[in-house]
């Protein structure tokens, strides 16, 4: 490992990982142990006697010292076992990973805008700094950033869907057909994904315009290579790092915004999933989606940060 | 240099991909299925997760068992509680302790389970009533003695005592609906989110979580058969984004939030049908007798004489509501005309003086949603004007459903609170939450009436209609004499349907799937 410091470095990261999950989960477990509610009621409703409740709340799990149900949830996480959703009886992983892909694919989307959209926009600001396409640019992705993304979610939803009507409104698409389940991601990932296309369009910007004073790119253009390779193949390929680890700690920001789009748009995953089995106070499944999803979210920094080395060679040299 | 060509190449590409499916949507604009009568998109404002009748979740899961499980009955669409047989060619009382019914002989089980038999109806409701099974709605069938089986075909359900509610609660529930005794057994007594040998019109075939839920026409029905070849049935929880989707074309059929009917009404979506339905639902202001300074019966009484329930249901409603007499709501017996304490502000400042209380600081827990919360702003600004101040507290659903919990450590701190139950059409139904033995479990006022219990009890035995009614007016005097209640609205429920379908909806609003038809 020693002659190849970016496994040592990848280790390191991994076992930091595990550490912040661990943690991540300690937390969460004391948390919704703190919300008032009682899981067994809620779910059996008012027709339950108390008698059923109990029995629910044992079959649950809850009657247990709080030490022996963090003991049995995280031995079982160790086993790949995330207990059993007590009502469909159903395996919470399962269920977690039922909808564990839309909400990537939404991500995915969302991170397509952002970088289809915010890297040419950074990039035209940069190299017409000072004019009025570079003050547009910078005002809409200020605009961009400000406005929550839940109101982009309703305003795309009344244009496109209601008002036009071409694209669909709700849902993720049927089942197996890519093109509809494509055009049922469009707005909510444009939702997601907009205020990103500020953000990165900003960074671009600021990295572009630090990077074409530097001394490789004034050579270049002593050497006379022709501006477009200057720009796009050499000062954009620096200036695009600070974006990646944007994006992968954007990720995470992401995932919350993805709550809003799902529940505006009628979306099944796994934000929206967290948010209603936290409402129902449905334990297994609130443990279960936010470790998968935490775990998500360490993996894809873990991996923006593989990359900017893979990218960066002055950061690749600091592995070791 | 060939790898930033690549990525430049795989950019544009993006952008094309994503310009072409831009330009799909321009030509490909949402057309309504229901028009040729074979899909049908229906709302519902939850997902399935059980598809056991014993042990259903919600009124979605109920909506889809009625369709795929044969019952014994069910209601009839239209404007009036009434029941129609669905697996049974006849059913009727022969005394108050006797119920015979006999099958139709051509009603068959899916996945090889055969004909449906007395000995599935057998199984089925004493499944529902045996008390080791412990199913949350035993208690539809708490009057079972046995079904005892005459033939195949045939049998008789016996009663321990008269049972009043049998025939608009019971009877055309999903609580009856007939399982098949052999498949349930098969898969070890309990059924999941998968259904087990399907009998009603539609069967379910296809279960996405989250997503939908799909009914097709049950090829084997030899009755009248479902209007649409397809149901598809979309949980979408927020009425709003329903709405949304019923106008971009995306849905066929969905509930509207209340607070949007006034709007739908003036300016329908295009297409679109817009219902007010009367919903059988209670919405109350508590007073928690137990908790000072509420102990005091004429602090109580100052409360309900300081509402103005006109203007709480007025603004929390948007004017669509009309204010409740009580908890039964009109067409059922025991609706009153009219409440014995109402709006009387100067009565209240009255009581509050002459009881020396000056400076009265109270709490009101609500649920955390719109209506209720402007509900709560108006019963606030109808307080301050008698000289209380009362500070709203909003609870999320896990937390506001457990509030008056004898088990928590909040049923003593408790003072106001706004609650709603739904109810099926019997009032037995309106008054089984506040009998002594619920206090502590739904009975969060804590009101505390022998009396009341007695009535209650009674009128699930008596089945004469105005003796029924007089005994549930009887029981809600009694409820409001005690301080404990100010009773706000029954709410209404907002349909918007096509113009192209005919939905098949109960008195109340909800949906009948088997009886939704294309005009």
């Amino acid at each position: 490992m020693g002659d190849c410091p970016i496994l040592a470095y990848a280790l390191k990261r991994l076992v930091l990982a595990i550490v912040i999950i661990s943690v991540a989960m300690t937390l969460l477990f004391a948390m919704i142990y703190l919300i008032p509610g009682d899981p067994a009621k809620v779910a059996l409703g008012p027709r339950a006697t108390p008698e059923m409740v109990e029995s629910l709340r044992v079959r649950m799990g809850l009657d247990q010292p709080i030490w022996v149900q963090f003991w049995r949830f995280y031995s079982g996480v160790w086993r790949g076992d995330l207990g059993i959703e007590v009502l469909s009886g159903r395996p919470v992983l399962t269920v977690v990973l039922e909808q564990l892909p839309y909400t990537l694919a939404l991500i995915a989307g969302a991170i397509s805008w952002s970088v289809a959209l915010g890297i040419p926009l950074g990039c035209i600001a940069a190299i017409k700094r000072g004019g009025w396409v570079d003050r547009v640019v910078g005002i809409v992705s200020v605009a961009v950033i400000a406005v929550p993304s839940f109101v982009i979610a309703i305003y795309a939803l009344l244009i496109f869907a209601v008002s036009l009507r071409w694209l669909p409104a709700i849902g993720a698409g049927e089942p197996g057909d890519l093109g509809d389940q494509l055009l049922h991601l469009i707005l909510p990932s444009l939702a997601v994904g907009l205020g990103w296309v500020g953000y990165i369009a900003r960074m671009v910007r600021a990295s572009m315009l630090e990077v074409l004073e530097a001394s490789h790119i004034r050579t270049a253009r002593a050497f006379g290579l022709p501006e477009n390779q200057i720009t796009y193949s050499y000062a954009l390929r620096i200036a695009i790092l600070p974006t990646v680890t944007l994006l992968g700690v954007g990720v995470g920001q992401m995932l919350s915004s993805a709550v809003f789009a799902e529940i505006v748009f009628a979306r099944p995953g796994i934000g929206k999933l967290v948010y209603d089995s936290i409402l129902t106070r449905n334990y297994p499944l609130v443990t279960g989606s936010v470790l998968v999803t935490t775990a998500f979210f360490v993996f894809v920094n873990v991996i923006a940060d593989l990359v900017i080395g893979a990218l960066d060679p002055r950061v690749r040299s600091g592995f070791g | 240099m060939g790898g930033n060509k690549q990525r430049q190449l795989s950019r544009r590409n993006l952008l094309l991909s994503a310009g072409a499916l831009g330009s799909t949507g321009l030509f490909a604009p949402h057309i309504a299925w229901s028009q040729d009568g074979k899909i049908l998109k229906v709302r519902s404002y939850s997902d399935l997760q059980i598809l056991d009748p014993a042990f259903r979740l919600s009124a979605p899961e109920g909506d889809i068992m009625r369709a795929i499980y044969a019952g014994l009955a069910t209601n009839v669409p239209g404007d009036v509680w009434d029941w129609k047989a669905v697996s049974v060619e006849s059913l009727e009382q022969l005394d108050e302790l006797t119920v015979a019914f006999k099958l139709r002989d051509k009603i068959g089980f899916t996945d090889g389970f055969g004909q449906m038999t007395a000995e599935d109806v057998k199984f089925s409701i004493e499944r529902v009533a045996n008390p080791a099974n412990e199913s949350p709605y035993a208690g539809d069938w708490a009057a079972l003695k046995e079904v005892e089986v005459k033939d195949t075909l045939s049998g008789l359900i016996h009663l321990k005592n008269a049972f009043a509610p049998l025939w608009t609660s019971t009877l055309p529930t999903t609580t009856c609906s007939i399982l098949s005794k052999a498949a349930v057994e098969a898969a070890g007594g309990k059924i999941g989110a998968q259904p087990v040998a399907q009998s009603g019109q539609y069967i379910l075939t296809e279960w996405t979580p989250k997503q939908r839920t799909i009914l097709r026409r049950n090829p084997d029905w030899a009755y009248e058969p479902g209007g649409y070849d397809e149901i598809q049935i979309i949980p979408i929880e927020d009425p709003a984004t329903a709405e949304l989707g019923f106008e971009a074309g995306d849905l066929d059929h969905t509930w509207t939030a209340v607070s949007s009917i006034s709007r739908l009404k003036e300016n329908p979506p295009s297409g679109g049908v817009v219902l007010e339905k009367p919903s059988l639902a209670y919405v109350w202001l508590g007073i928690n007798k137990d908790v000072a300074p509420f102990d005091n019966p004429n602090i109580r009484r100052a409360v309900q004489h300081a509402i103005d329930t006109e203007s709480v249901v007025e603004a929390a409603y948007f004017g669509a509501a009309t204010t409740s007499t009580g908890i039964i709501a009109p067409g059922l017996p025991g609706h009153r005309d009219k409440v014995l304490y109402g709006y009387d502000p100067d009565k209240a400042r009255e009581l509050l003086a002459a009881e020396g209380a000056t400076d009265l600081s109270v709490t009101l827990d609500i649920l955390n949603q719109s209506e209720r919360l402007t509900a709560a702003q108006v019963v606030q600004a109808n307080l301050a004007d008698v000289g209380i101040t009362c500070e709203i507290k909003q609870n999320d659903s896990g937390t506001f459903w457990t509030l008056g919990s004898k088990d928590g450590d909040y049923w003593d701190k408790l003072q106001l609170i706004i609650g709603r139950f739904s109810m099926e059409p019997d009032p037995s139904w309106a008054t089984a939450w506040f009998v002594p033995e619920q206090i502590g479990v739904w009975n969060w006022e804590r009101f505390d009436s022998q009396e009341f219990a007695d009535l209650h009890a009674q009128g699930m035995v008596e089945t004469d209609p105005a003796k029924r009614d007089e005994i549930y007016k009887q029981a809600q005097d009694i409820m409001e004499e005690s301080g404990c209640y100010v009773f706000l609205t029954h709410e209404v429920t907002g349909v918007l349907h096509r113009d192209t379908v005919a939905p098949g909806l109960k008195p109340n609003g909800e949906p009948l799937l088997g009886d939704f038809k294309p005009v």
